[in-house]
This record gives C-alpha cells, sequence and structure tokens, in this order.
C-alpha cells in the first residue's frame, strides 16, 4: 500500500524494561512503542529476550524495573487476569485446547452460555457461527470438531477466536507459524491484517525473517536484552535483519566445500509404505541431499522408514552396498546410520538426564567392558563432543532439559557424531533455535561432508536447503517430484516441483480468498 | 598432585585427603555423595523421626530392636528393589506381593519335593534341598515377571491394569499350588536360617541373615542401575521412549527383562518370607508388599514419570519406613491405624516427587524463556 498515512499514536508505551534471572539478564532497559493498528515485529535470537518481554506482557513474570502505560495510563500486571482485563493478549505457540470438546465449547470454555443447569447449545452456536463468519474461517475450522482433531493452526486459530471475544487492544502471538503449513500461514496471516485494520496493536514474534518482512510494518530487534534496532519493515531486507540479530552475514553462514565421492552409502530403491509411492534415490559419501517439500510430503516418514522406526511394504534399503533389514532403529544405528527428529524434545532427547547420558547413549555398547560403561572414557568422548561443536552447558552432568534449544540440539548431533555414522539424516536440523547456534550447525554440516559422512537432509527453510545442498530432492504427497542440482537451483524451481498438480490449485484459491477479503 | 595447579579442581580434595582427616562432617559428607543429594531430605526426616521415637520409647535404639527393624525391612526392600527398576523406567508393577507369595509356596513345595513328609496336624517337610528351594524361587519369580512383561509388550496391555490382573491372578495361582490351598511347614534348618539366622560379624551385633542378603542385593542392582549399560537405558526408557527407541534401544526387549528382575526380586522375597515363617505363605506376609514397596520407591526419589530415582533412595526410603514401623509397634500402635498411615505415607511420598517435578519443569522453562 503506498497510500501515506499519520503516524499513529501508540498505544502501549514500554520504557526501561528490565529482567533478570540468576547468571541472565533477559531484558536490559527496553523501550518500545505498540502502536494501534500496526503490526511491530519482534525479533531476536533465542535467548535475546523476545519470551521475556511477552511473559511480561502477558503478567507472568514481574518486571524488575521500567514502566508499561496503556493509552498514557500506568499499567501494573501482577498476574495473568490483570493482562487480560486490561485488553492485552499473548498467543503462545501451544494453546491449550481441551480435546474431548468441540471448537464452539473450546473458544467460550468459562464463559459458556447457559441456560439452567445445561449449556445453551443454541445461542453458543449462534454466536461462534457468527465470528467465524465475520474472521472468514467456516472453512477452516468445523465448529463441531473435537479438540484433539485440531491441526496446530486450527488450535491457534481457536486461542485467537478466544481473545476476540473480549475487547483486545494488544495482541501478542509468539511464533504463531512454527508448525503450519503454507496455506494456513495465508490465513493466519489475512486473519491478523483485518485485526490491524480494526486497530488492534500487533506484537508478531518470529524467527522467521522474511515472513516477518511480509507482515510487519514496523520490526523490532533484539540482541542479548537489548533493543538495537526499531525501523519500518520496508527500510529492511532479509540480510540487514540477521546482520541486526547476529552481526554476520547469512551468506558467510552458508558457505559450502563440495566433498561428494562416487561411493554410495544409501540406496533407495521403489519403497512403497503407508506414506509412500515407489520411491527412489542414492546419497553418495560426502554428499549433501536436501529433502524439500511441504509439510505432510512425507519427508518425516521417509526419513524414519530409512531409520528403522516405519515399517515399509516393498522395495529395499540398502546402506554400503548391502540390503537391510529394518525391523527396529537399532538395526539401522548398526548399520551405520543417524537420525536426528525434527521434535528434538519429544524424539530426541532424555530431558531429565544429564548431558553425558544423552550424548553417549547410541554408543553405550561401544564404551563398555562386560557390559560396564567405562565412565572415564565416556566423559572423554562426550567431552570432545562437547568442545567440538560448542556447546555451552556448566557441565556434563547437567540436564539437558535446562539448555537452550540450540544447545539440546548440538546434544543430539554430539550423541550421532559420537557414532562415527555413514549417514547422518538431519530432519529439521535448525528448527526453533536462534541464528548463532544455525550458523554452527551449517558449518558442521560442511565438515561432516568433508569427512564423508552421507547426509540427508529435511528442512522447509528453502535458503537452508538451497545454500546447503548438493542436490535436492523435492517431495510431495509421498511422492518423488524432482531433484535438482544444489548449485543454481532457485526457490521457484523448487516450490514449482513443491506444488505441482493439485495442491497449487488449492493454495492459489487461498490467495485469491484473501485479495478479496481486503 | 602438583603444586603448582591453581585451578578448581585443585580445591576439591580427593578421596585419599577426604579419608586422612576423618571427622564427622567428612563422613556426612561421604554418606550425603553416596545416596545422593537429593535424597538428603529424606536422611533428615529419618534422623527427625529416630528422635521423635527414642524420645518416647527407651527400647528404640537397643541393639536388639535396631536387629530387628533389620530383619523385618528385608522383605519389603526386596520387591521395592525391583519396583524401583520398573518405575524408573517409567511403568508400575502391583502385581510384586502375588509373585512373592507363589514364590513363598514354590520354594516350600520344592523342599517338600526333595524332602520327607512329616506327620502332624498339617503338612510338614523336613530336609529337603534348600539350595533348590532358593533356585526355585527365584526361578518363579522370574517367570511370572516375563508374564507380566509379555502381556505389556506383545499385548499392549497398560502396565497399571496388566500387573492389577496379575496381582489377582498370581495370588489364585499361588492358592492353587499350595497343596489343599493351606500353608506348607518347613523344617529345613538351613534353609530358615536364610530369615531369622545371625552371624556374628560384629561382637554384640547379630546380624541377620535377611539383612545381609537385602544388601548384596540392593548392591548388585544398584551397579546394574548405575554403571552397567542395561541401567542407562533404563533410565532412558522411563525418561523419553520414543527418544529410547529412536537411540537404539530395543525397548521390547528391555521391557522384558525389567519386568523379569522385578519378579526375580519379589522371588527372593518370597523366599525370605519362607523362612522367616517356617512355612510356605500363600498370602500371609506378602499381602499388600506392593504398597510399601512403591510407597518406598516415590518416598526414595523416583519420578511418576519416570527417568528419575536410585536403589540408594529406595533403599534409605525402606528403613525410614521400617523405623517408623517399628516405632509405632512399640508406641503400640494398633494396627489399623497403621494401615492408614501407610497409605497416607504413599500420597506423601507421590505429592512430593510430583512437587520436585513441577520445580524442575519451573526451572526449566525459565532458562528456556
Amino acid at each position: 500500500m503506498s497510500i501515506e498515512t499519520p503516524e499513529p499514536s501508540s498505544l502501549l508505551e514500554i520504557r526501561g524494561l528490565a529482567k533478570a534471572f540468576p547468571n541472565v539478564r533477559a531484558l536490559r532497559g527496553v523501550d518500545l512503542d505498540v502502536r494501534a493498528g500496526q503490526i511491530l515485529a519482534l525479533i531476536g535470537e533465542n535467548g535475546a529476550g523476545k519470551s521475556t518481554l511477552l511473559r511480561i506482557l502477558s503478567g507472568d513474570y514481574r518486571p524488575d524495573a521500567g514502566v508499561l502505560s496503556l493509552d498514557g495510563a500506568p499499567l501494573t500486571l501482577a498476574g495473568p487476569r490483570d493482562s487480560r482485563l486490561t485488553g492485552i493478549r499473548v498467543i503462545y505457540q501451544e494453546p491449550e485446547i481441551v480435546p474431548g470438546v468441540d471448537v464452539a465449547e473450546n473458544i467460550w470454555i468459562g464463559e459458556l452460555p447457559r441456560r439452567g443447569p445445561f449449556v445453551d447449545r443454541r445461542r453458543l452456536e449462534a454466536r461462534v457461527r457468527h465470528d467465524l463468519a465475520e474472521y472468514g474461517f467456516q472453512a477452516v475450522l468445523p465448529m463441531k470438531a473435537m479438540g484433539h482433531e485440531l491441526s496446530p493452526a486450527q488450535r491457534q486459530l481457536v486461542e485467537i477466536l478466544r481473545a476476540l471475544k473480549s475487547n483486545v487492544r494488544v495482541l501478542a502471538l509468539d511464533e504463531p507459524t512454527s508448525s503450519l503449513t503454507d496455506e494456513e500461514v495465508g490465513r493466519l496471516f489475512a486473519l491478523i491484517r483485518r485485526l490491524r485494520d480494526r486497530g488492534v496493536a500487533i506484537i508478531y514474534v518470529s524467527h522467521r525473517i522474511r515472513e516477518i518482512l511480509q507482515l510487519a510494518d514496523r520490526v523490532a530487534v533484539l540482541r542479548d536484552g537489548a533493543l538495537v534496532a526499531v525501523r519500518p519493515a520496508r527500510d529492511l531486507t532479509e540480510r540487514e535483519i540477521v546482520r541486526l540479530m547476529v552481526g554476520r552475514e547469512l551468506q558467510e553462514m552458508l558457505r559450502r566445500h563440495p566433498a561428494a565421492e562416487d561411493r554410495v552409502v544409501l540406496s533407495v530403491e521403489h519403497v512403497s509404505s503407508n506414506w509412500h509411492r515407489d520411491i527412489s534415490f542414492e546419497i553418495r559419501a560426502g554428499e549433501v541431499v536436501g529433502f524439500a517439500g511441504l509439510v505432510g510430503a512425507g519427508r518425516t516418514e521417509l526419513a524414519k522408514v530409512i531409520f528403522g522406526e516405519l515399517p515399509f511394504d516393498t522395495g529395499d534399503v540398502s546402506i554400503g552396498g548391502h540390503r537391510m533389514t529394518l525391523r527396529r532403529p537399532g538395526d539401522a544405528i548398526r548399520a551405520g546410520m543417524g537420525l536426528a527428529p525434527e521434535d528434538r524434545k519429544r524424539e530426541g532427547l532424555i530431558l531429565v538426564r544429564s548431558v553425558v547420558e544423552n550424548a553417549s547413549l547410541a554408543i553405550l555398547r561401544r564404551l563398555s567392558r562386560f557390559r560396564f560403561v567405562r565412565r572415564q572414557l565416556e566423559r572423554r568422548v562426550v567431552g570432545e563432543f562437547v568442545r567440538r561443536l560448542n556447546i555451552r552447558t556448566p557441565s556434563l552432568d547437567q540436564e539437558v532439559g535446562k539448555l537452550s534449544g540450540g544447545n539440546q540440539q548440538k546434544v543430539v548431533l554430539a550423541r550421532w557424531l559420537a557414532a562415527k555414522p555413514k549417514l547422518l539424516i538431519l530432519d529439521e536440523p535448525t528448527r526453533g533455535i536462534d541464528v548463532g547456534a544455525k550458523a554452527e550447525i551449517y558449518r558442521l554440516i560442511d565438515e561432516l561432508a568433508n569427512e564423508g559422512i552421507a547426509i540427508m537432509l529435511i528442512s522447509s527453510e528453502l535458503p537452508e536447503i538451497l545454500g546447503l545442498s548438493d542436490r535436492i530432492i523435492v517431495m510431495q504427497s509421498g511422492r518423488i517430484t524432482g531433484e535438482l542440482p544444489g548449485a543454481g537451483a532457485t526457490e521457484e524451481q523448487v516450490l514449482g516441483l513443491a506444488m505441482a498438480d493439485n495442491l497449487s490449485t488449492l493454495v492459489r484459491a487461498a490467495s485469491v480468498q484473501e485479495e478479496a477479503q481486503r | 598432585m602438583t603444586e603448582q595447579r591453581t585451578d578448581g579442581l585443585a580445591a576439591e580434595p580427593t578421596a585419599g585427603s577426604r579419608r586422612e582427616r576423618r571427622g564427622p562432617a567428612a563422613i556426612g559428607r561421604q554418606i550425603i555423595a553416596s545416596v545422593g543429594a537429593e535424597n538428603l531430605s529424606l536422611l533428615i526426616a529419618l534422623a527427625i523421626l529416630v528422635v521423635l521415637i527414642a524420645s518416647q520409647s527407651d527400647k528404640f535404639f537397643l541393639s536388639q530392636n535396631l536387629l530387628n527393624i533389620g530383619q523385618n525391612i528385608s522383605v519389603v526392600g526386596l520387591v521395592a528393589i525391583g519396583e524401583t527398576i520398573v518405575i524408573v523406567a517409567g511403568m508400575l508393577d502391583i502385581s510384586v506381593g502375588s509373585i512373592a507369595g507363589v514364590a513363598s509356596v514354590v520354594a516350600a513345595l520344592v523342599l517338600l519335593g526333595s524332602g520327607d513328609v512329616v506327620g502332624g496336624s498339617g503338612l510338614a517337610v523336613s530336609a529337603g534341598n534348600a539350595p533348590a528351594a532358593v533356585v526355585g524361587g527365584i526361578l518363579i519369580g522370574l517367570v511370572l515377571g516375563l508374564v507380566n512383561g509379555f502381556i505389556i509388550t506383545a499385548l499392549r496391555v497398560n502396565a497399571v491394569i496388566a500387573t492389577l490382573a496379575t496381582l489377582s491372578a498370581f495370588r489364585g495361582l499361588a492358592f492353587l499350588i499350595a497343596p489343599g490351598g493351606k500353608p506348607v511347614t518347613v523344617l529345613n534348618q538351613g534353609f530358615i536360617a536364610l530369615g531369622t539366622g545371625r552371624l556374628d560379624l560384629i561382637p554384640g551385633w547379630p546380624i541377620p541373615v535377611s539383612l545381609l542378603i537385602l544388601l548384596a542385593v540392593a548392591v548388585g542392582f544398584g551397579v546394574l542401575m548405575r554403571y552397567m549399560d542395561f541401567g542407562r537405558a533404563v533410565y532412558a526408557l522411563g525418561g523419553n521412549p520414543a527418544a529410547a527407541r529412536l537411540a537404539g534401544i530395543h525397548v521390547t526387549r528391555l521391557k522384558l527383562w525389567i519386568y523379569a528382575l522385578s519378579g526375580a526380586a519379589a522371588g527372593m522375597a518370597g523366599i525370605i518370607l519362607t523362612a522367616r515363617t517356617n512355612s510356605g505363605q500363600p498370602a500371609s506376609g506378602s499381602q499388600g508388599l506392593e504398597l510399601e514397596a512403591i510407597t518406598a520407591v516415590f518416598l526414595g526419589g523416583a519420578s511418576l514419570q519416570g527417568g528419575r530415582g536410585t536403589i540408594a533412595g529406595t533403599m534409605l526410603a525402606v528403613v525410614l519406613i521400617g523405623a517408623l514401623s517399628n516405632g509405632m509397634n512399640l508406641l503400640g500402635i494398633a494396627t489399623f491405624y497403621q494401615l492408614v498411615a501407610k497409605g497416607a505415607l504413599l500420597v506423601v511420598a507421590v505429592a512430593i516427587s510430583q512437587w520436585r517435578q513441577a520445580r524442575a519443569e519451573r526451572a526449566r522453562t525459565r532458562v528456556a524463556a
């Protein structure tokens, strides 16, 4: 939009906000204006202070110093209730949804219309139908779908609708798109824009720089708890934001030294499963093969099939020329595979156990003599990888659950590096981790390829796939729809293959709908 | 160690130097180190309890009474050791009391098969092969544990439901295999010594044989859990089954082993029970053991969510509960009240465990933020 509108006045003013935790100064004197009818993006590495700021706004944390004011009147937020009453709502990544209750009741939970002792379903449904129609969500959020049937995107929508039924003036969203498909992201953005146009002040926290440039009016960058820049989004580029966040450039982070050898490490031939149809490809030693595709294309499932975690019906998987019998992941590990799963907390780590126990889990037999773990040796081996991967932990005995996301991911990587694999499968290795740790993981992938390890890289971040892969395989609905050389491939080419046939029409329909709503 | 070292490591006294100046503080530190700092509150509770009871009864501190406690805790202690592994692995075994009952009868039956029947009011047996009886009792425990493991892994029945079912089934089995459903009296003195014998290892302190067995089994299982790859796998399984599997742990086989070991430990408890009461008992003495064992495991620092807990913690809790129950007897508190107290203690133990968990989680989210 090119029409110059007068700068709206600030609705929420933050002055000198500070908060410290033991050993960490999470926020140090942040000044920020949040304006009505504007989308303010808040960006920064993990630990930069974004979450702390949101938790202060939601009343979960009390600041150590600083003043908040809404409409010029000072604001004291003693708890989540205070925050809601003043019209501030924070939407977190994983909203609380009651699984056994439908969408309508989930939205109005706690304030269900009643008729005597019973819920007045008729009144409830009328209200919800009205709201869904008003925001254009009848098609995507069926009123009678049960909580447990909802996708992450639908859960977010329920939480947002909950917020909207009260008079919300400031709406903050914490990484709302991290588990959404592109199509769902489009819908969410349409909703956010509509809310902005009605005069709601929006704070949008995200790691995804491109997304922010698309959506935000202004961008605020936090680094180490301090505000480093607030600028109109149209004055910023992706490169510049990364530089502001870390003081380094993305291109430097994504440097590769091609190292592919002729020796084939992984060979997948005509594999069909519940999730796949006729998948064939090879990965050679020292080669990084990127797997691109939309969420739900079957990439994670393919990784798990190769790793012996999910079954396949027909076809062959061979490692180093030997056909594998894969009954369970242990078989794959013995053959020289490692898998860093997509969801490291749920599938990768034993959060309540120590760094050393987590890192040595896949090589315990090798570290043991007569089944006794040689603990000196174990600590030496793990210590080496902690140093090599630059894992920031107070000690080897620290509980893994207490580390930051990036360091947790590095512990998973340490486990597999210690196992000296021939093939390493990395499923979204940089999801939810800060730019600094990302750069380290990119460098590591390059190093590992140079050591002759074959790498299967699954990622939804296209720059990552384009910058790191020797070859790119694109999947869609359980099939391989194309292969591109790593050098010279463009995002458009990859997206074209990822959204071939039916899906692309869907996406087009969604964007048309979005246009129409504007 | 050289003189020039100025880093933090040098400040730490070495094991040798600690042994040289053996003040009470140093000994205290060693005890804490061996049971784990997280069990400190348990030690303090034990100390307070002992002082309270001792102030009320002059018999408590008599060596005879202390050794009685030692003898009395051996049965529940053995069961609790096996239960610790199961709970650390994130599951539960409530059939352990029934397994002990079956093992008690089986041990007596082995003696019956290899000895002479003596006439009398009930069925009694003299002589018999005592080592075979011990092996038989442990083996049947192991097998019944495998049955639990099979139901849980192959039939995919939830662990609580599976062992609730076998709690009933194994109890029935114990009565079925006991001739006439009645206890079998055992007269083999060597065997009986396992339950009631004393060894004069320290002058004036005849140590119960059953306490020594408990200690040996505790050390064995403690080593298994702490120093062997098996223990690491159990902690991983309890902490996050999906991640354990993806790290290459053969989860099905591991679960079978865990229940087999729990069954074997309960079988050993059944043997001690037979030896102590001179008779193979289908129910008496083993009924309700699961409650006491599970209480001890949670009180000893294990978490309901799995992945946490130690044999040392469980043993401390067993001693605490033993002292408590002994104290209540000395003070003449009626059994009915004691039952209520045991139930309350389980609630308290789990509540404390949950509270620890919540606190740990809060600490975690704080760092993440």
